[in-house]
């Protein structure tokens, strides 16, 4: 009886077009969106050469190390940091109205720099006016001490140029050393397929609240017989469960050939865990839907609404439509995202993406199975022993 | 006024599923707001640091603390290893800058101890790593030329006081104005979700097969019948867009009781209006109620991504905004876009806007031509 009821569950679900859709077509899709909108989001965020212009005057002319300087700021190469524009001060006013530059400086009786509005851009380019600035005068300071010491040894043939050459190379030398120890796997949009893993696992909710419908007396004709045939229900119902299971499992498996083979999407190095956290993450769907099909009296729209609602809201809130989201509810409510599954699976990837040890992803996958358990303990406490005198 | 009385039965049957989608979307649309002003844009350009200190009471990496502080927001984060690797990969801070322990007394000594940085590899993170070298450079040169801690503190400052003079060209606050432009422009797939869904549901239950028929021989005129539904409709599109401009008046008072404020209703006005067609559009053609989820979340969902409501459009691939330009949603997003840059309101300026606004009419034209052919297509089919 239980492969019998298994193989028709089985073949209904695969007729529903509907639910195909939600499980098979829908996270591709969003899967292809993601993929248009985020594949250019990182390269944007990294070090640009910045368009200025230098206004010529006299004064800058006559400023040799300000000239040198940033002649070697705008010498092409991987170290270029700023493109310059020489003009007068009317075409540069011009070209910042324009937008096609960030800024310009002018140089007076004090260093001036112009900018339209202040951002990330704008504030290097002070910056390094600034270093550039402080460095002159360090210069300056250094070859007049040199200089007054040389005197006071009553030196009466002063290498000037020798002087300020050695300064110079003082001033620049790389004299700093740090270290950089960051992670090299540091990009987030990762999180945003993450979470559409984690809503496709949830999704599966729709097929076996689907299946659960279809043994509840109160729903349907199909309810209605099998609850009075002698079979037990939790027979009837393993069955029907098994196979939302498995069709769940194989939409899950077309998604991630998807977004591993098309979107190219880096799931760490991990196979085995990858398939643990995608097992029980399809199983906390699959409670999620049997519980509100269990406990939500109404029709069948209604519970798909509620459940997709709360899948939706899930994925919000683990950083689907932003990916600061889940940062933000992790920092300040954490507990919201400790019994969220959206989070817990979206967070179980992450840990597997970003850290090389297993503690957290643990964490995530005992969290997950709990999470099922108990939704399933609840849905046969109100799924036993129901009775109609009339329906 | 039996139809139009009817649209809000069904309405009032549906209610359930209206008020989540409508809260949920609306809630979305709020709280978005306040978790993503961090890292849509850049106006705040000192970058978020944080810095571990092992040589904490002394002079020398104390001043350096200092320095940084003064030209970054230190960052506060509880010190375990898995809240700060937390904190950098979702961009909480763009850098970390490790003082190792007796660095004060190494750099006293002539030795150059090397400090340990971790970095997101983005704009603020360059200027967080520029800040830092820049310090280290001048300490260095100055260390070679005394032995006193204070006298190298006191050089250091006197080398990097002296600053250029900064004017800003633009009077606008942009970090207020592009507030309200994300605002709106996330308002973009709630309006269009919760549009769709609703007047798709209600209309298909209009056209359930007996019901239609009936409604066909009755002796209500057809043209009366559909204008009732479309006031019904256009009513509901309107209850939505209030909400929204509601939610966008608790958040931005100062912003939307302005000029700039009204031109910002008026287009997702239009919007909404543009929204309303689609929503007729596709009741007309599909009449499952099954499918008209899938349809919506893949349309709103679609131009949501693609036209930049969830990521900015400056950010997106240009392929990506050539597509994007055949959806209603780009070019409101767009007006959104220019309305948080424009710094004078006159008609020049806000040309492009108006045109952006022409241009979802037309499309609000367009689906109602067409609907109303397909329509008729199928009275006389039926």
């Amino acid at each position: 009886m239980f492969w019998h009821n298994f193989k028709y569950s089985f073949k209904t679900l695969i007729r529903n077009k509907t639910l195909l859709f939600w499980t098979f077509a829908f996270p591709i899709l969003l899967g292809i969106f993601f993929h248009m909108a985020f594949s250019d989001i990182e390269k944007s965020e990294t070090f640009d050469v910045i368009d200025i212009a230098i206004v010529e005057n006299n004064t800058f002319h006559q400023n040799k190390f300000f000239q040198k300087t940033f002649e070697a700021f705008s010498q092409k190469g991987e170290n270029q940091v700023f493109h310059i524009q020489y003009v007068s001060l009317k075409k540069a006013k011009d070209l910042l109205k324009k937008e096609q530059i960030i800024g310009y400086l002018q140089m007076d009786d004090e260093v001036h720099i112009v900018v339209h509005s202040s951002g990330v851009q704008e504030t290097i380019f002070k910056y390094i006016v600034d270093e550039v600035i402080s460095n002159q005068k360090m210069i300056e300071d250094l070859a007049s001490n040199e200089i007054g010491q040389e005197y006071s040894k009553e030196n009466a043939t002063i290498d000037y140029n020798k002087i300020y050459a050695e300064i110079t190379k003082l001033v620049y030398s790389d004299t700093e050393s740090l270290d950089n120890v960051s992670k090299t796997n540091l990009s987030y949009t990762m999180i945003e397929y993450y979470t559409l893993i984690a809503m496709a696992c949830l999704y599966g909710g729709v097929i076996s609240m689907f299946v659960t419908n279809y043994k509840l007396a109160n729903m349907n004709c199909v309810g209605k017989r099998t609850s009075i045939s002698p079979i037990s229900k939790i027979k009837i119902l393993t069955g029907s469960l098994l196979a939302s299971y498995v069709v769940q499992m194989i939409g899950l498996a077309l998604l991630f050939i998807f977004t591993i083979f098309v979107l190219k999407v880096d799931y760490g190095e991990h196979i085995l865990p990858i398939f643990i956290l995608a097992i029980t993450g399809s199983l906390a769907g699959l409670s999620l839907g049997i519980v509100v099909a269990t406990f939500v009296k109404a029709g069948e729209n209604t519970k798909t609404g509620i459940l997709i609602a709360i899948t939706m809201l899930g994925c919000f809130l683990s950083g689907m439509m932003g990916i600061t989201m889940k940062y933000i509810i992790d920092k300040n409510i954490p507990i919201i995202n400790k019994i969220n599954p959206a989070s817990m699976i979206t967070d179980g990837f992450y840990s597997l993406y970003y850290y090389p040890t297993f503690h957290r992803f643990i964490f995530n996958v005992v969290s997950l199975v709990i999470f099922s358990i108990l939704m399933i303990f609840l849905s046969l406490q109100g799924l036993r022993r129901q009775k109609y005198d009339s329906i | 006024m039996t139809v139009f009385k009817t649209f809000w039965k069904v309405v009032k049957k549906y209610k359930g599923t209206i008020i989540l989608y409508t809260t949920l979307l609306i809630i979305f649309g709020g709280l978005n707001m306040s978790a993503n002003n961090q890292s849509t844009q850049f106006v705040d350009s000192k970058p978020d640091i944080l810095i571990i200190n092992h040589d904490q009471n002394h002079k020398l990496s104390n001043h350096l603390v200092k320095y940084i502080k003064k030209h970054s927001n230190l960052v506060k984060i509880k010190q375990n290893e898995e809240a700060i690797s937390d904190a950098l990969f979702y961009r909480d801070v763009n850098f970390i800058i490790d003082i190792p322990k007796n660095y004060s007394q190494d750099i006293m000594n002539g030795e150059n101890p090397t400090i340990h940085i971790q970095s997101t590899g983005d704009y603020q993170a360059s200027l967080a790593q520029m800040l830092l070298m820049r310090y280290i450079r001048v300490q260095n040169i100055y260390k070679t030329k005394t032995h006193d801690e204070e006298e190298l503190i006191q050089k250091i400052n006197h080398s990097m006081d002296k600053k250029a003079t900064v004017e800003l060209t633009s009077k606008l606050d942009i970090s207020k104005t592009s507030n309200v432009s994300t605002y709106f422009s996330f308002a973009s797939y709630s309006i269009m979700a919760v549009v769709i869904f609703v007047i798709c549901l209600v209309m298909s239950s209009f056209k359930e097969r007996k019901l239609h028929k009936r409604t066909i021989i009755s002796s209500m005129n057809y043209k009366t019948y559909n204008r009732q539904l479309l006031l019904a409709s256009f009513l509901y599109t309107c209850i939505v867009w209030l909400l929204f401009i509601l939610l966008g008046m608790f958040l931005f008072q100062d912003v939307l009781f302005t000029t700039r404020g009204i031109l910002y209703m008026l287009n997702s006005f239009v919007f909404s209006f543009c929204c309303l067609t689609i929503a007729l559009f596709i009741s007309t053609v599909v009449s499952n109620k099954n499918a008209v989820n899938g349809i919506v979340n893949v349309i709103a969902l679609g131009s949501a991504f693609l036209c930049g409501a969830f990521v900015p459009a400056e950010w997106l691939p240009n392929s990506v905004l050539n597509i994007a330009h055949i959806l209603p949603a780009y070019w409101y997003i767009h007006s959104n876009d220019l309305l948080k840059k424009v710094e004078i309101l006159d008609f020049n300026n806000l040309k492009p806007i108006f045109i952006n606004c022409l241009v979802m009419i037309g499309f609000s034209i367009i689906f109602i031509i067409i609907n109303n052919i397909i329509s008729k297509h199928k009275q006389k089919f039926n």
